[in-house]
């Protein structure tokens, strides 16, 4: 057990590493240092502003020149064979990458570049509202969809299985932006029942910031999870130990909800668990749109002002918690199902 | 057993929405209930669209932080609160108008006296934690943090050429980082002569009449040495930035990131006070009773963060914002045709505003660029297409003003009655124009092929994009095909900045300060990039010389003449083509009057002489947030259906 | 390029794709999944579905005459107004001036004054581009490398479960914008950067269902007649999988429609001047919070993508419970 354990997690280490390449070169190329540089300074900032501000961060050495993003090396043509000459300094890996992987590896996320603020207190301020959003969200969303798909599974062949399903691949097909955009006008505009914006920790009433966005995460994705619930149940209910549980004369209550489900559940687990991690992560489109200051929302902003430092540290930590989720998953699995054994 | 579920379920909801149900506020409590003197606690709720990257004074150089930090921070010198045509400067700070020495070897010198009684806020950097008086040594220490590189100063570069001291420090602060050494803060930079503790003279290498608008400006505002030295980010500490200091009307109570800025009064502010008169007509009954006031009026501020556009107007429209933009989208709702407030909302009790900001926008023309460059009549016909009547109804609602000369309404040069032949929007002259140009039709001869033009954007939201596609459109007409090419800003500011583009739209100029030099200066040659933001890459000698007699001149007839020609020069040259001064319209909601009408106060500055009657306001917010209850049975109901087929079912059915 | 050429090649890919379909389909071993096809009443109504939509789309790729489209010389009487206007309104939306229409629509006109009806059906093209271009880039990836994987084994099926992995870590939506941002606008490159997420999940379902079929008695007996590896592959293991590759696709299909969506709100959607309807729906943000709200362009671009993506899915539902009668 403790074997595997470390097996799973010395493997994680090249896929982090592949990660955090892909990550670096991408926005690397996507945002040089000096155009991060423009939209940090604003429209109004000079040369000289623009160099200072590079030197200050560490993308300029003391001289004026450009630290190189991957090697520090000098590739130079020569008029002889074999026409180029790899000129290697005193310093090959002292680069851009060679440094944030460093920080990285010491667990050190880094700061931000538009405020210089420690992306870990970022982290750690955003974690709980994203978390007051996407927890009673994910749970009651389970729930619903668990409840909703038993019921389908339960009236099955039925008109209402029927249009269920078809109601269900409906509300799959319609952009989250368009839920959010009609779920804001109508329920904050109309009836002011809630706030229409803004998030104040304060308690037990912080309940009615977050019952707007949590009700249309739910519904948005309620379709899709129904959908697959269903179908984990329908493979259950076709069982035979189904039948043996009737014949026994269990009630249909008690076959469905007792027998079903917690066979179901292992099938559920690696959906369920595998999602866990994810939560702290929060939601793009809503956060923004309500206002709820959690990493959703550092996210969204971070890709609008390009500020890496935010996105590198959020890839990184999104990696981990996929990575971490996938162990989770694996474990439970093990745990649940007897026949299923770790090596 | 299922249907159980349900109905507990269904409770769980109803009482969350019972429970929450009748309030919609927003926004967090206030600081206090009752002042110190016993009357009530008066707290101000408006937005801001981002949360400022920085709140220190001398780096800041954005609207958010501009917003933010001009009630934290004052500086030698303010914006006369009524004079807004021309603006004018009175003292803030200063005892007066500083007096002005001039010496015979063509140097200059300003002589300051500040007021006594100024504090700086309670801050724990301080001994017991007692905001001290200001002193001279607060502007020396001021200026050398302009000169430090490290603290990264925007203006640095515009003032190091007229301010004594400021460039030689910088370059030696550059010299030291080499050597991993810092600024040397004992030294004194040359920029401020201290004659007495509350005297100083500031001292300029040739004579800039408008660098008494900078010291109106924050870039110059009195910072404490206690308050940088004491945050530094380090043992649990803030960044200075983040935990500013200052001796402005407010100080900053609570920064919740992309959340809340909270602004609690400055307990000992005393440098102004509300004027004894010269306000207009207009505002007088209310601004009599708070002649000689102390300000500021209002006890707390709340900038909720709010990124989006459409949750600040529901906020604003159910009373939760005290005061709103319009913006395109409800504009038609809120305004009449006749540009005035429409019944709805003219019932609630809402006041509209209607401000000319001291702006102008524009799309360049890179005179670097083979094609366009060299071929002025080329310019000229596109300039004389491009119909901004038709985009200021489009994406305007047709009340931004369409440009026809680079200085705005307000700032001293510009002449209303003046018409650009350039910008008639006429196609027929257009066309001839680029006949004349060697393109007839848009062809060109050489190829046969119709000539094209590649015009950069930034474009990231649906508005900027219809922008874009109407430029197209406007280009086309004429008969040249047009491409798009489409920038995130960063990479549109690069491009601008090496001068990789043809054509760019969506360029613009706010005033810094309201004189021509501050917008004629982006055509003045030795300011094409990398020294400035000549990013049209105009360049002219007359023009040039021009400008270098205009920039230091005193106001008056010659200066005039010169602008004057300047300005036909630029009409004729045609490296931009100029589209709009942006108008702005604001909503007051019925329990703040407006008492200001001052475009250079109007983000910021002018917050401390705002009074509102909490009372009102609570009353109007209770009126238009009712709450209906027929929502909640019809989902009960629907959930009881749900559940009862279930179990109708169930009883018939076979599992 | 001239519009005889493109026609040319538009027909080409049409004819391949419709071939190629008819080969995995409806083979002799499918036999009897094709007839449960035919007797599936829903599938087939979403099939018809889905045929107009890629009917509308095609029209809108072939050329008549340079930059003119035979959907637009059928939409030539339809002029351009001045601004909004309802649908089948007689007056431009503007409650301080409203000015007469020039032409009758039937849907409404846009901020631009353009026919919202005709951009709905351009939408067709964008959404055909954005989702056919990116299944014909990624299809082919993610099958080879599942089927390398599931076949060989050892370390191959590192490398592949590597690969896969590395870029599953990556959260998605992070992935497209950087890729997008890098490439810079256009319906091909944001085919090119949505191909790069999409190969992961068809790459494992390959992946498993050829380790299950690698293991059955008739590959074993392919392999003791001394076949070749390759040749296994292509003839034995791939036409065993070949259905769950189309369904996947046709499912990932709606998926890729529906993510346009997302990248429009974040900025990095489809060019200026393209009619998409994630733009469409991205611009009706603003659109709806006018009073009176203009709800039509957003109505006509959620109407029809709606429509496409539920007719894909109900299509894919359909064909999997044609494939896989224990589901049924």
């Amino acid at each position: 057990m403790l074997n595997y354990l470390i097996r799973r997690l010395l493997y994680m280490v090249p896929i982090l590493l592949g990660v955090m390449f892909l990550t670096f070169v991408l926005f690397n190329v996507v945002n040089t240092p000096r155009q991060m540089a423009y939209r940090i300074r604003g429209p109004k900032a000079s040369a000289q502003d623009i160099s200072n501000w590079l030197q200050n961060h560490g993308y300029l050495d003391q001289e004026g020149r450009e630290v190189p993003p991957y090697l520090n090396i000098a590739v130079k043509r020569t008029p002889s064979f074999p026409w180029v000459r790899v000129e290697v300094g005193k310093h090959p890996f002292d680069s851009l990458y060679f440094r944030s992987m460093k920080r990285f590896a010491t667990l050190d996320l880094g700061t931000s570049f538009a405020t210089d603020e420690p992306v870990l207190a970022m982290l750690k301020r955003g974690a709980v509202p994203s978390l007051c959003i996407t927890l009673p969200a994910f749970v009651v969303g389970l729930f619903l969809a668990i409840s909703t798909a038993l019921l389908l599974v339960f009236v099955r062949d039925s008109a209402l299985d029927r249009w269920g399903t078809v109601l269900c691949v409906a509300s799959m097909s319609i952009p989250i932006t368009v839920y959010v955009i009609y779920g804001q006008l109508i329920a904050a505009n109309l009836f002011h029942y809630f706030p229409a914006f803004g998030f104040n920790m304060e308690g037990f009433s912080t309940a009615r910031f977050i019952a707007l966005p949590v009700a249309i995460m739910i519904l948005s994705g309620l379709g899709a999870d129904v959908r697959m619930y269903r179908a984990i149940f329908l493979e259950e209910v076709r069982a035979d130990y189904i039948r043996t549980a009737q014949a026994k004369g269990a009630s249909h209550a008690r076959v469905l909800l007792v027998h079903m489900l917690k066979n179901g559940a292992i099938a559920l687990i690696t959906l369920v668990v595998a999602a866990l991690p994810f939560l702290i992560m929060g939601t793009l489109v809503l956060e923004s749109f309500f206002g709820i200051p959690g990493l959703g929302n550092l996210m969204t902003n971070a890709i609008q002002t390009s500020d890496f430092g935010v996105i590198q540290a959020d890839v990184y930590l999104g990696s981990l918690l996929y990575l971490f989720g996938l162990l989770l998953t694996d474990l439970c699995y093990a745990a649940a199902d007897p026949r299923i054994r770790l090596q | 057993m299922n249907g159980k579920r349900f109905f507990s379920l269904l409770t769980a909801l109803a009482l969350l929405a019972a429970l929450a149900g009748c309030d919609n506020n927003p926004h967090p409590r206030a600081l206090r209930e009752k002042r110190g003197d016993g009357k009530p606690w008066v707290v101000s709720y408006r937005a801001i669209g981002d949360d400022p990257r920085s709140l220190d004074p001398q780096v800041s150089y954005d609207t958010m932080g501009n917003a933010v930090i001009s009630q934290l921070y004052e500086s030698l010198l303010q914006y006369s609160p009524f004079k807004t045509d021309p603006y004018e400067l009175e003292p803030c700070l200063a005892e007066g108008m500083p007096r002005r020495i001039q010496a015979p070897d063509g140097t200059e010198t300003y002589e300051f006296h500040i007021k006594r009684g100024v504090f700086f806020h309670d801050d724990p950097c301080f001994p017991k934690g007692r905001g001290r008086e200001l002193t001279a040594a607060d502007f020396v220490y001021t200026f050398q943090r302009i000169a430090d590189p490290a603290v990264e100063c925007p203006v640095l570069s515009t003032l190091q050429e007229f301010v004594a001291g400021l460039g030689p420090a910088y370059l030696q602060a550059k010299e030291a980082a080499k050597a991993g050494g810092t600024f040397d803060y004992a030294k004194p930079t040359g920029a401020i002569t201290v004659v007495d503790d509350h005297t100083f003279r500031l001292n300029l290498l040739k004579p800039y009449p408008q660098i008494q608008y900078w010291l109106a400006m924050p870039f110059t505002a009195p910072v404490p040495r206690e308050a940088v030295e004491y945050y530094d980010g380090k043992n649990g500490r803030y960044l200075f930035k983040f935990h500013p200091v200052g001796c402005g009307p407010y100080r900053l109570a609570e920064w919740s990131r992309g959340r809340l800025i909270r602004l609690a009064r400055h307990e000992h502010y005393h440098a102004t006070r509300f004027p004894k008169g010269g306000w207009p007509a207009g505002v007088d009954a209310a601004c009599r009773p708070l002649a000689g006031a102390e300000l500021p009026l209002v006890d707390e501020v709340q900038f909720a963060v709010i990124r989006e556009a459409i949750p600040a107007w529901l906020l604003f429209r159910q009373g939760y914002l005290d005061r709103s933009g319009v913006g395109k989208d409800v504009f038609n709702s809120v305004i009449t045709a006749g540009q005035t407030l429409s019944e709805a909302f003219r019932a609630r009790g809402v006041q509209l505003f209607r401000d000319v900001e001291p702006g102008t926008f524009y799309s360049q023309f890179n005179m670097d660029d083979p094609v366009l460059g060299k071929n002025i009549r080329l310019r000229q016909a596109l300039s004389t297409v491009y119909n901004q009547s038709r985009a200021n109804e489009i994406f305007g609602n047709g009340v931004d003003i369409k440009a026809e000369q680079l200085l705005p309404p307000g700032v001293i040069g510009h002449d209303p009655g003046f018409k650009n032949p350039y910008r008639t929007e006429n196609v027929d002259q257009a066309r001839a124009l680029l006949a004349q140009a060697g393109y007839p039709g848009g062809i060109d001869p050489q190829t046969g092929q119709p000539l094209t033009l590649t015009l950069d954007v930034v474009a990231g939201n649906a508005e900027s994009r219809q922008r874009a596609e109407f430029d197209q459109i406007q280009i086309q007409q004429l008969g040249p095909r047009c491409k798009i090419e489409e920038n995130t800003w960063p990479r549109f500011q690069d491009k601008q900045m090496r001068g990789l583009f043809q054509m760019n739209s969506g360029s613009g100029w706010n005033a810094d300060y309201p004189d021509p030099e501050n917008f004629f200066f982006l055509f003045y040659s030795k300011n094409t990039p990398p020294q400035g933001s000549n990013y049209a890459r105009f360049s002219n000698p007359e023009f040039d010389r021009l400008f270098e007699q205009m920039a230091t001149m005193d106001n008056g007839p010659a200066r005039l003449a010169l602008i004057r020609r300047m300005n036909a020069i630029l009409v004729e040259q045609c490296p931009i083509i100029l589209t709009f001064h942006p108008v702005a319209f604001t909503l007051s909601q019925p329990w703040m009057p407006r008492l200001l009408d001052n475009a250079m106060l109007a983000n910021g500055g002018g917050l401390k002489y705002t009074a509102l009657d909490p009372a009102l306001r609570a009353r109007k917010i209770r009126e238009w947030n009712r709450t209906p209850s027929w929502p909640l049975w019809a989902l009960a109901a629907l959930g009881a259906g749900a559940v009862g087929y279930a179990v109708a079912r169930a009883r018939r059915s076979n599992l | 390029m001239p519009p005889w050429l493109n026609n040319l090649l538009v027909l080409t890919g049409c004819a391949a794709t419709a071939w190629l379909l008819r080969a995995t389909l409806f083979t002799e071993r499918s036999r009897r999944a094709t007839r449960r096809l035919r007797r599936d009443r829903v599938g087939l109504v979403c099939a018809a579905t889905v045929t107009l939509f890629l009917l509308a789309g095609i029209s809108d790729c072939l050329l008549v005459a340079p930059r003119t489209s035979f959907l637009d010389t059928a939409f030539r009487n339809v002029p351009l107004e001045e601004g909004y206007s309802a649908p089948m309104a007689r007056t431009t939306f503007d409650e301080r001036a409203p000015k007469p229409l020039k032409g009758f629509h039937l849907l409404g006109t846009d901020l631009l004054g353009k026919d919202v009806l005709l951009q709905t059906l351009k939408g067709c093209k964008t959404a055909l581009i954005i989702g056919g271009l990116t299944t014909l880039l990624y299809l082919p990836i993610g099958a080879l490398l599942g089927i390398l994987g599931g076949y060989f084994r050892r370390w191959v099926d590192d490398v592949v479960q590597y690969l896969y992995s590395t870029m599953a870590s990556i959260p998605g939506i992070l992935l497209l914008v950087a890729v997008m941002m890098m490439l810079g606008k256009g319906l091909d490159r944001m085919a090119v950067a949505l191909s790069l997420t999409a190969w992961i999940g068809l790459c494992r379902l390959v992946r498993g269902e050829t380790f299950r079929q690698a293991s059955r008695p008739y590959v074993d007996a392919a392999r003791a007649l001394g076949q070749s590896a390759p040749r296994i592959i292509l003839f034995h293991i791939l036409p065993n999988v070949m259905h769950l590759v189309v369904i996947n696709a046709i499912l990932g299909f709606s998926g890729l429609v529906l993510t346009e969506t997302i990248l429009s709100y974040l900025g990095v959607g489809a060019p200026v001047g393209t009619a998409s309807w994630g733009i469409m729906i991205d611009s009706a943000r603003m659109e709806l919070s006018r009073e009176p709200a203009v709800w039509w362009p957003l109505t006509a671009a959620t109407g029809a993508l709606f429509l496409l993506v539920l007719s894909l899915n109900l299509l894919g539902d359909a064909l999997r419970r044609a494939f896989d009668p224990k589901a049924a």
